[in-house]
């Protein structure tokens, strides 16, 4: 007899990507038979330069398109858009301009009404404390720097609670000082919480600072080029761990094999395709 | 921030009477009365209440073609904002209708409706509602994906979505369109009244030429701008306040 027990793995993938391939309709080829995991609490940096499918990976985690074959599932469930355990904060931090910060944050909250107003406030209020912004709680979204505003967009995300945080070049549009800073931010709040993270950066840098594991993406048609542990001692700071011989040896490495993934590719930028999102 | 730099705009006015005054002193009264000549015709107006009379026939003929051009408006220019489709559609009409000033429809509605009332508010209908939904269109269109896009991934469903992002993200649109839509509507009110009505502004305006009275005739013009001005700082004015804040960019 066959045992008929289903298999539980000792440790379940908090976010896997089996085999998926994807294509846009106008034929052009994004994955295929691409695959990726995450561990719970893990935080996996995508690295790759413009035109690997970064945007589209996100689409596709994120349920907002599928992929033509394949699964992605999210703590063994599939991926919809709509899914609370997954939190996103984008490139830009496309806060609700007409909204204070205080109400920014609980915006999430008050679409699912799980509770009533002033524990939506509590807790954004919250959440805000977390990313140090309290003080700009009643401040509006153009009264807040660049900086700032992305700060609230990542409270915003994370007052849902999600187990998943996807973030696709949150800090990209930041100085270089400003996102040394965010990054830091990032590790504690992230200590703090012990969520998942897949972080999708285009900087060498930030991806070592970051995170356990870095996952080098290859030009369209993408696939993995390769993935490289990253075993420097936490907690991280920016003084400390920037300055270690073993992270200057990572981002060398890293930055051989983003040369190799650009000498591969033909060196063609896909822009990503303009999705019509239905409401 | 710069200092509050003087603003000259008190001086307009008074610049326009006195190039009145000046102009009026060399013609007889009859053909161009001096301002008082028309505040004496003012009072006249005034005392038998007919001024009152004409100015509320005014009104409820522009408030009727007015709100029933915003609500249509409202429709149209959130479905063409939302689908292409829809847009592809209706854009050329909206064209057609934009091109031909809403005044040449008068004579045609007349013949069909007769004088009066009806008429005269679908004249104004055809006046306010293209504007209005070219601009909430143009508005429900430039609401940026990525704000649609936050907020599904926060959990809002169609319905939240339209009310808690669509609405108060076209809201200055929907302002400006009310206030193209009011003063368009206002337009063509005068001219449809001077064409075929037995009362009102535009009437007052139309006979005041007819018979050779021009001081009727400025205080009806008086009259029509004082409206407007109304309009435009006591209602206008206060909504877009409410968005101000948020929209300095």
């Amino acid at each position: 007899m066959l045992n008929t027990f289903p298999y539980v793995p000792p440790q379940a993938d908090a976010l896997a990507v089996d085999d998926i391939s994807f294509s846009y309709p106008n034929g052009h080829r994004v994955f295929s038979s691409f695959s990726l995991n995450a561990r719970p609490g893990e935080f996996v940096a995508i690295l790759g330069p413009s035109g690997c499918g970064k945007t589209t990976l996100l689409n596709l985690l994120s349920g907002f398109v599928q992929p033509q074959s394949g699964r992605i599932t999210i703590n063994q469930t599939a991926v919809r858009p709509e899914r609370s355990e997954l939190g996103y904060v984008f490139q830009a931090p496309q806060l609700f301009p007409w909204l204070s910060a205080l109400e920014n944050v609980r915006f999430g909250l008050r679409m699912s009404a799980r509770t009533d107003a002033s524990q939506q406030r509590a807790q954004a209020l919250q959440y805000l404390r977390l990313v140090g912004l309290e003080s700009a709680a009643h401040r509006l979204p153009h009264q807040l720097s660049g900086g700032m505003q992305q700060r609230v967009s990542l409270a915003r995300t994370l007052a849902l609670e999600p187990s998943v945080l996807l973030m696709d070049e949150p800090f990209a549009a930041l100085d270089a000082i400003s996102r040394n800073s965010m990054n830091e931010e990032t590790l504690r709040i992230w200590a703090e919480l012990g969520q998942t993270v897949l972080f999708i950066t285009h900087d060498i840098d930030e991806a070592v600072f970051l995170a356990d594991r870095v996952i080098v993406l290859s030009i369209a048609p993408g696939g993995i080029h390769s993935e490289l542990e990253i075993q420097l001692p936490r907690p991280r700071s920016n003084l400390k761990t920037r300055r270690l011989p073993a992270f200057l040896d990572y981002r060398n490495e890293l930055m051989t094999r983003i040369a190799q993934v650009m000498d591969a590719g033909d060196a063609t930028v896909y822009p990503t395709p303009r999705l019509e999102l239905t409401a | 921030m710069s200092l509050p730099k003087p603003n000259w705009g008190w001086a307009s006015l008074p610049c326009l009477l006195l190039i009145w005054i000046a102009l009026a002193s060399r013609f007889p009264t009859y053909i161009l009365p001096q301002p008082w000549d028309v505040a004496r015709e003012a009072l006249r107006w005034l005392g038998d209440r007919s001024l009152w009379q004409h100015l509320q026939a005014s009104v409820l003929e522009e408030l009727g073609g007015f709100f029933a051009a915003v609500i249509v408006a409202l429709l149209l220019g959130t479905a063409a904002g939302l689908s292409a489709r829809f847009r592809d559609f209706i854009s050329p009409l909206n064209s057609l209708f934009m091109a031909i000033p809403p005044i040449a429809w008068a004579p045609l509605i007349m013949i069909i409706f007769g004088l009066g009332y009806v008429s005269i508010v679908l004249v104004i209908f055809i006046a306010a509602m293209f504007p209005m939904a070219v601009t909430i269109q143009e508005g429900v269109q430039g609401i940026r994906g990525g704000e649609v896009r936050a907020a599904r991934t926060l959990g809002a469903n169609a319905w939240q979505l339209l009310a808690r992002v669509y609405l108060p993200a076209s809201l200055p649109f929907v302002t400006a369109a009310l206030r193209i839509g009011f003063s368009q509507g206002w337009r063509a009110l005068v001219a449809a009244e001077m064409i075929g009505a037995s009362q009102g502004i535009g009437w007052m305006v139309a006979t005041g030429g007819q018979i050779g009275n021009s001081s009727q005739v400025l205080l009806g013009i008086v009259v029509i701008g004082l409206i407007a001005w109304l309009m435009e700082s006591f209602v206008f004015r206060r909504i877009e306040r409410h968005y101000q804040k948020w929209r300095v960019q």
